[in-house]
């Protein structure tokens, strides 16, 4: 059954206003972005019920969790949406063990193995450690063990990577991916990473100032933020794994029938063929040819359509189409006035393997 | 009945006076304090200040004032009359509530303190898991706050037994009923009796010396049971 969430509400506190009338499907993990300030804590805290002060009305599949109008207000720990915050707050008079049974403890029907969750989320070795000795990362891995444990319908995750080193960054989001699939916990994860929510949610939603300024799928949204200043321009990719070259350390990935894609192989990720690895390629790391290079040190070599131009001083960003796939390439209006370019143009782009990102090698 | 001494009757009333106000005290100083480090409105300030009046006003100023109030000519008095069907001004709970008032900083400064400490985070975290606001009292604020309650409690019962000024002027001096401690020794002084006075003096100052102890003690333990513990993990790794 499809998860879904209707929000109806607004809150408004000296100058900062929130101001949301949206309905979310919640099948998997729903990301949200915006600056600081732009009401994403804000809103997390409304759904899970600690902040009392928004008005309207938040519905999680037909249950009415807030209407003021009704005067209806479930608290939150009826609601059962659990919650990661930022800093982990983990009981500090209870062992990790302990903060564990705390959230099994106060779950109705538990259906979830103690032993099983703390297998997941790798945390035998630390069990009877006290919390205080622990590092950030393992204090959020047992706040996601603990999350999970209360077996919420909705896992609400505020920011958790924000206190970690790259290391803990990297294992953690490896997590809540194995999380996500193995539980089919759905999940509304708020950052203003981007690189973060392109790897880990299905669907984006970005707020501004308060209001939903857009919502869909992960890398539908993030290609029209290339309209806006919110992001640096770039082309979101889902693509398999076709073939791994450990001789050159290079990744090939399935882009269509005839073209590919390919990128580092970093050998410590363990990734095999036909695993489905998510990218990015920033506009400015595309170039254009109007003839097909030959004999190029750049490995990425891919004919497309140019669909749309957009010119912005200096600078015009480019939409070419791929067969399915969009690509978005930023060039000078010196070079885009010398190529003469047209839309419906057959052109080529071309990139360097280095500039295919992943999560990993975005923060390695 | 056992026949006990007018000094060991005196001490018995103490000790029962203590015990009773602590306990009230505790119930009723808990949630006041709570109230007062979540509250945000201009009223905390007058709250505050009369919840700590006890700490600078004469106790027989308070005493005074207490016995208008529990005379059978006052309002107070006359309630308690009719309830109880006792006059109130030279009873045993006339003592009962003047200790309570009293003490009541006490008990409310240092918890007040420790909830202002606490904040909220940790309450939040609790609630998303499930816990109720009696589950989150008894799980997460009192364990956190233990040493503050032992602190409370103990400063409370210490500052009874030591009453003189309040207890005084609202209990008259009546042996098993409102007769205390400190007015037995106060009747040793003035009737010369240095010997009895001696004991009964010596005796409240070396049981709050180990009382405070004790204090200090439960309250040093934590940090000393924490350091045994990093030395474990540092000796085993």
């Amino acid at each position: 059954m499809s998860n879904t969430l209707s929000l109806n509400i607004k809150c408004q506190r000296h100058s900062f206003k929130l101001s949301i009338n949206q309905l979310i499907n919640l099948d998997g993990i729903l990301g949200i972005l915006g600056h600081s300030g732009s009401g994403k804590t804000t809103l997390l805290r409304s759904i899970s019920g600690l902040n009392k002060e928004c008005s309207g009305i938040i519905k999680f599949n037909d249950k009415v969790l807030m209407d003021t109008k009704l005067k209806q207000f479930i608290a939150s720990e009826k609601r059962q949406i659990s919650m990661v915050f930022q800093d982990a707050r983990l009981f500090p008079h209870l062992s990790v063990h302990e903060n564990l049974l705390f959230a099994a403890k106060r779950c109705n029907k538990p259906k979830l193995n103690v032993d099983d969750i703390i297998e997941l989320t790798e945390l035998s070795a630390l069990i009877y450690k006290p919390v205080t000795q622990i590092s950030s990362g393992e204090k959020q891995r047992v706040a996601l063990a603990r999350a999970i444990l209360s077996e919420p319908k909705l896992l609400l995750l505020d920011e958790p990577l924000s206190a970690l080193d790259n290391k803990s960054k990297i294992a953690l989001l490896a997590l809540l991916k194995k999380v996500n699939q193995r539980l089919k916990l759905p999940m509304i994860y708020v950052s203003h990473h981007l690189e973060e929510l392109q790897q880990l949610a299905d669907d984006l939603l970005t707020l501004n100032k308060g209001e939903v300024s857009h919502y869909g799928k992960i890398h539908q949204v993030i290609h029209q933020l290339n309209h806006t200043e919110l992001i640096k321009q770039q082309t979101s990719l889902s693509l398999p794994i076709c073939a791994i070259d450990k001789k050159y350390s290079l990744l090939s990935l399935q882009l269509n029938e005839q073209q590919k894609i390919q990128l580092p192989y970093l050998q410590a990720t363990n990734l095999k063929h036909g695993d489905v690895i998510r990218c990015t390629i920033f506009a400015n790391d595309i170039s254009i040819s109007i003839n097909e290079p030959i004999k190029s040190s750049i490995v990425n070599k891919l004919q497309a359509t140019l669909v749309d131009i957009i010119q912005v001083d200096h600078q015009v960003l480019l939409t070419l189409q791929c067969g399915n796939q969009s690509f978005f390439a930023n060039i000078s209006a010196f070079s885009f006035d010398r190529l003469k370019l047209v839309k419906q143009q057959q052109v080529y782009m071309q990139f360097k393997a280095s500039a295919v990102h992943t999560y990993n090698s975005f923060t390695c | 009945m056992i026949d006990l001494s007018p000094d060991n009757l005196a001490l018995l009333t103490t000790l029962q006076m203590a015990f009773v106000s602590t306990v009230i005290l505790m119930i009723i100083g808990t949630p006041l304090a709570w109230a007062l480090a979540k509250m945000k409105s201009r009223l905390k300030v007058l709250i505050e200040a009369i919840v700590a009046l006890p700490l600078v006003l004469p106790p027989t100023v308070l005493g005074f004032y207490l016995l208008i109030a529990f005379s059978p000519q006052s309002l107070p008095g006359q309630i308690w009359q009719q309830v109880t069907g006792q006059q109130l001004a030279f009873s045993f709970s006339a003592i009962v509530i003047g200790s309570i008032i009293y003490s009541l900083p006490f008990v409310v400064q240092p918890l007040q303190k420790s909830f202002e400490q606490l904040g909220d985070d940790l309450l939040e975290a609790g609630s998303v898991l499930n816990a109720g606001p009696i589950d989150r009292f008894f799980n997460i604020i009192l364990p956190m706050t233990k040493a503050s309650f032992i602190t409370a409690a103990s400063l409370a019962f210490a500052h009874t037994v030591g009453e003189f000024g309040v207890v005084l002027m609202i209990g008259g001096n009546i042996p098993g009923e409102t007769r205390v401690l400190s007015m037995a020794l106060f009747d040793h002084v003035e009737a010369f009796n240095y010997q009895q006075a001696h004991i009964l003096a010596a005796s409240l100052m070396i049981s709050a010396l180990i009382l405070l102890s004790i204090i200090y003690l439960l309250n040093r333990q934590p940090s000393a049971r924490n350091k045994k513990i990093v030395d474990k993990t540092s000796s085993c790794s």
